[in-house]
């Protein structure tokens, strides 16, 4: 049930933001996570706390997965100083480090190496926390990632690799880009665990989360996860998508997940109707709070342009 | 008092921090190999015999791989001092020290800090363009970072440790004609001053400059080896007549301003002498300052005494005209008299 | 950060002011607001406040110099801050010489170009300027040394005039000895070169007696000019009490019209008044009276509280009284502002306080100006009846002359009476002889007979 709220939550929230963006209250484009939420929540339902999350310029589904208060990433992007950022970051760097989430980067595969640092930390300290890192299949292309992936491998770093396969990177299809036919072939290249899961369906992305977290948990080393799913909307909310055709968009469009989810669970008893449905008012509720609470929030204060870019 | 080497005295830097604090490890390639260099310059030779490979921790040759993991562990709660071989390998890591070290702080709204150090060595030395490079203009420009470059044994020791207690990213710039590493990696042409070193501990804080010789002619703003170069000149130009005071920044970001123009304001001329290429230099940034906050004390012109704008040649006869010489230095000096 | 001590520009005439006294010297403490030093203007003695809290730490003019307005003359530096000049002084700027025997460079060679954008030549005004650097022109400022003189001089990359070309002109002017201002006059009107003239002893300044002696050698003196003589300077004040009197008698057309007047009975009145008073209570003069009666009159003859500019006749509402006063400096008439709405015991009690502060030189320019009408009193001097000149834009001034006692017919029967001579003078260019005559008549019957003051 918390997976499904989770994606609910995740989709309304994109739809909603949508909808602002449209209306014009919110400054900046939007790359929106809509169709691809049971990756996020299927991964991130297996983290502790402690556990940490680097995401990319597609980050509000990411950080919702992870915890991080939908009013701080409301009020982010309406670009106001009680957002998670204080209003310097914006949709694409959105994130909490308290509740282990770092700013989305929103460089394409310069997370990669970033997260094994971060994996080699909790190495270091014998926490036994993880480090997910989150990116599209386009980043599994740049020498980051490469140099990222390897240096996580060679020191068996606990570091779960999720890669977003859904299709595009921007207009680019997959074809164009490789010439094999999934990023987890790559896992061989550097002798890591990998494996490949249907990204729309959210038990098969947190059991094969699972797997990883445990193996990354228990000194076992890294894991590259390809989850193929798609993305229902545009790269950005300026992408008319006229290098996909209508077929292909309407049948994935079928395999949404979360209609997907909610079928399941009501068909193997888990929950009914009436529970669902009180859980999906719960989140809108959720979602309105979060802009009423971004609207009556004060924009920052100019003069804070010159502040935190030093420790002192 | 120990008299020791920059390398020395940078080692023992590390040593020292790493003793101190166990969250502080080293990362770099060939810092740590048995029977290795202890680093291209052999700063961190022994350090592995000391601490273990697991905290001098020895990467493949992934320059974004060793910034990445830096910024990472750093956010972690690690203590990272990372390094490149040579400077122009910055440029590999250029998105890791620009896009995401500099910036991450500042996109979090101050929530997260990135306490890492990157040392780099400059300098042209007989290697050719791609090993000789001074780039420390690129990363003055960048908010976000930290840059120091400490010309001394004393300085190297108490900036590295201020770097590694720093919260910030810290860039340190060393040269590679002023380590003094001996042996098989000793540096022909090398200057190698030999400096004292207490051995009670002590920080060199950064953004603060010094005056290491006093003037009242001509304020001279120059680094690293630029630094030797200039205080040569300065004795040449006493034999006729002309003091100079010649100032070591030691810290580029932040830079101690009041000290350059405090010093302006005295002598009323000021030439800065960088090895680096001339246009859009870190000298001209002082220039600027200099022209805009201290323009009514100004008798002369303000002069840059630079490389010129080509990458570093090979032939010796050319590396030579292409670093900053002391004739050069005492050339501009004389012409804005 | 040291502040600059500016001469204020406190005289509306004159753009240039004389010091008299510096009360603080080098290196004492002053305070924002306590007076640091004097001037004069061509109307009085002013004091000058300290623009600052500090220390005085530099004396560009001294007492006797006259300076311009709004010029440099003195820095005060914070209390703390490295206590000497802001600049570099002279000594230390003896070092700064082009280096000997180190070859020329390019770069001082160079002029300075003057194209513009696409290489055309700049319009003259842009061009036809000194090339100083900053430091130069700061200095030359404080110095107050015009940058022209430096023309030609500078000797700084490309030409520039720079420090050393600054220090090097106060050199020179410091070992030219210094010519008292005695010494210079004479040698003007004698045309005796000065430079051919040497000090009595070396380090002094040139006399009038070096002068002397040079010209009774003969080097270079003409023959005549033999009587000694004593050549006096104006003084701002006096210089301004000259142009004003010469343009008064050029504009105006100045008749006077002159009486006797039976005052006896002021007098008496007078006598009680000085009576009655305690000890300490201002004891009223004639001209308090006078101004007294004055006001009165003057409220029927309004022509005569006027100003002329020889345009317009402005008829003024109040009495502004002004009284001439003799003081060291020349003559002054500091302003009783609405006499007429005054009682005779505040007109002494403030012409005491205005006289009193006009002598002592106090009195501020405010107060030296505005008056409607004149009164002058030479009664204690002896005269009787005198021309007072106009003072433009007034229409009309009052003499008082003397009271003397004098058998005198009154009442059918020869008596001793009190006589007192009056002079009125007024402008004929809008006061016709009738008018200025009723005038004077209606202020006799006041004197005459004090109780019509009553009416």
């Amino acid at each position: 049930m918390g997976m499904y709220r989770t994606m609910f939550l995740i989709r309304r929230f994109e739809e909603t933001v949508n909808e602002l963006y449209l209306e014009g209250r919110i400054p900046s484009t939007l790359h929106l996570y809509i169709g691809q939420e049971a990756v996020a929540t299927g991964v991130c339902a297996n983290l502790r706390p402690g556990d940490y999350v680097l995401s990319t310029h597609r980050p509000h589904g990411h950080s919702l997965a992870k915890g991080v208060a939908p009013r701080a990433i409301m009020a982010e992007l309406f670009g106001k100083a009680s957002g998670c950022s204080k209003g310097k970051g914006g949709s694409m760097h959105v994130g909490d480090i308290e509740k282990g989430v770092l700013p989305a980067i929103a460089i394409v595969g310069a997370n990669v190496p970033i997260a094994a640092g971060l994996a080699l930390a909790a190495k270091m300290q014998k926490s036994g926390g993880v480090t997910v890192c989150f990116f599209g299949e386009g980043a599994s292309n740049e020498g980051a990632w490469h140099e990222g992936i390897n240096a996580a491998a060679i020191w068996g770093l606990p570091v779960i690799y999720v890669c977003e396969n859904n299709l595009y990177a921007a207009s680019t299809p997959f074809s164009k880009a490789f010439k094999i036919q999934h990023v987890a072939e790559r896992a061989c290249a550097y002798e890591i665990a990998g494996a490949t899961v249907d990204g729309n369906d959210v038990l098969a992305v947190f059991n094969r989360a699972k797997e990883a977290v445990e193996r990354a948990r228990e000194g076992g080393g890294p894991t590259l996860i390809e989850c193929m799913t798609y993305r229902q909307c545009g790269h950005s909310r300026s992408d008319p998508r006229t290098y996909r055709t209508h077929e292909e968009e309407d049948e994935w469009k079928l395999l949404d997940p979360i209609p997907r989810f909610r079928q399941w669970l009501m068909d193997e008893g888990k929950a009914e109707a009436a529970q669902l449905s009180n859980v999906e008012q719960e989140v809108e509720q959720t979602i309105q709070d979060a802009i009423a609470f971004a609207a009556a929030s004060p924009e920052p204060d100019p003069q804070d342009v010159y502040t935190d870019i030093f420790k002192e | 008092m120990a008299k020791m080497t920059i390398a020395e005295a940078l080692r023992q830097a590390i040593r020292e921090e790493m003793q101190r604090d166990e969250r502080v490890f080293c990362i770099g390639e060939d810092i740590g190999i048995e029977g290795g260099f202890g680093g291209a310059f052999t700063v961190t030779l022994g350090l592995s015999q000391e601490f273990g490979h697991e905290r001098i921790l020895d990467t493949p040759i992934s320059e974004t791989a060793i910034a990445g993991v830096a910024i990472g562990s750093a956010i972690g709660g690690m203590r990272p001092i990372a390094d490149v071989q040579y400077s122009d390998f910055l440029f590999c890591m250029m998105d890791q020290l620009v896009n995401q070290a500099a910036k991450l702080r500042y996109m979090s709204g101050g929530t997260l800090s990135v306490p890492m150090v990157m040392r780099a060595p400059v300098g042209a030395t007989a290697r050719g363009s791609q090993h000789a490079q001074s780039p420390e203009a690129f990363f003055t420009h960048v908010p976000g970072l930290k840059i120091v470059a400490p010309a001394t044994a004393y300085d190297a020791k108490g900036l590295l440790k201020s770097a590694v207690r720093d919260d910030n990213p810290v860039l340190v710039f060393e040269h590679k004609l002023l380590y003094g590493s001996k042996g098989a990696r000793s540096e022909k042409g090398s200057l190698s001053p030999i400096g004292e070193v207490p051995e009670e501990e002590y920080l060199v804080p950064i953004g603060e400059g010094v005056i290491r010789r006093p003037g009242k002619d001509v304020t001279i703003v120059a680094t690293l080896l630029m630094l030797y170069r200039a205080l040569s000149a300065a004795e040449s130009l006493s034999n006729q007549g002309i003091e100079a005071e010649v100032i070591d920044p030691r810290t580029l970001v932040p830079l101690d301003k009041e000290l350059i123009l405090g010093s302006v304001r005295k002598t009323g001329r000021l030439l800065i002498v960088e090895e680096d290429n001339l246009t859009n230099g870190w000298g001209a940034e002082i220039a600027a300052i200099v022209a805009d906050e201290a323009f009514m004390w100004l008798d002369a012109p303000i002069k840059r005494v630079a490389a010129p704008d080509v990458p570093p040649p090979f032939a010796p006869v050319l590396e030579r005209e292409y670093v900053p010489s002391e004739q050069k230095i005492i050339d501009a000096v004389l012409s804005i008299f | 950060m040291s502040v600059n001590v500016l001469v204020p520009p406190l005289s509306q005439t004159m753009d240039t002011l004389v010091i008299v006294e510096w009360l603080k010297k080098i290196g004492d403490p002053v305070t924002k607001g306590e007076t640091l030093f004097t001037v004069e203007t061509d109307k009085a003695t002013l004091e000058v406040e300290s623009p600052a809290t500090g220390i005085l730490s530099s004396v560009l003019a001294g007492a006797g110099d006259e300076v311009k307005v709004r010029s440099i003359i003195g820095i005060i530096a914070e209390p703390g801050e490295a206590f000497e000049e802001a600049l570099t002084s002279v000594d230390n700027s003896l070092n700064e010489n082009y280096p000997p025997g180190a070859p020329p460079s390019t770069d001082r060679q160079q002029t300075i170009n003057v194209a513009g954008p696409k290489g055309e030549p700049l319009p003259p005004e842009r061009i036809n300027r000194l090339f100083a650097s900053p430091r130069a022109r700061q200095l030359a400022q404080l110095k107050g040394i015009p940058l022209v003189e430096l023309r030609g001089s500078g000797t700084g990359p490309r030409q520039l005039i720079v420090e050393r070309d600054v220090n090097a002109y106060i050199e020179r002017q410091k070992s030219r000895p210094r010519v008292t201002p005695v010494a210079r006059r004479m040698a003007e009107m004698t045309g005796v070169d000065l430079s051919k003239v040497a000090p009595a002893k070396p380090g002094t300044a040139i006399t009038k007696a070096d002068v002397e002696t040079s010209l009774h050698e003969g080097s270079g003196a003409p023959a005549s000019a033999q009587s000694s003589f004593q050549a006096i300077r104006l003084t701002p004040t006096r210089k301004t009490i000259a142009r004003r009197m010469h343009e008064s008698h050029q504009i105006t057309a100045p008749v006077t019209y002159m009486r006797e007047v039976d005052a006896t009975r002021l007098v008496k009145l007078r006598e009680r008044i000085l009576e009655k008073l305690s000890e300490d209570a201002i004891r009223p003069t004639y001209t308090d009276f006078l101004v007294y009666i004055t006001c009165r009159v003057l409220s029927k003859h309004p022509a005569l509280n006027a100003y002329f500019d020889g345009e317009t006749v402005e008829l003024h509402d109040a009495v502004h009284m002004a009284l001439a006063v003799d003081t060291a400096r020349g003559l002054m008439a500091p302003v009783i502002r609405d006499a007429d709405s005054k009682g005779v015991e505040e007109l002494a009690r403030i012409r005491g306080d205005l006289i009193d502060r006009t002598l002592k030189g106090t009195v501020t320019p405010n107060e030296l100006a505005g008056g409607t009408f004149t009164i002058t009193n030479l009664g204690a001097l002896g005269i009787d009846h005198f021309t007072p000149i106009l003072n433009p834009p007034q229409v009309a001034i009052l003499g008082i002359g003397r009271i003397r006692e004098i058998p005198a017919v009154h009442k059918g029967k020869i008596r001793i009476r009190s006589v007192m001579g009056l002079s009125l003078t007024c402008d004929h260019r809008v006061i016709d002889g009738a008018p200025a005559a009723r005038f004077l008549l209606d202020i006799c019957n006041l004197i005459e007979s004090p109780d019509l003051v009553w009416l």
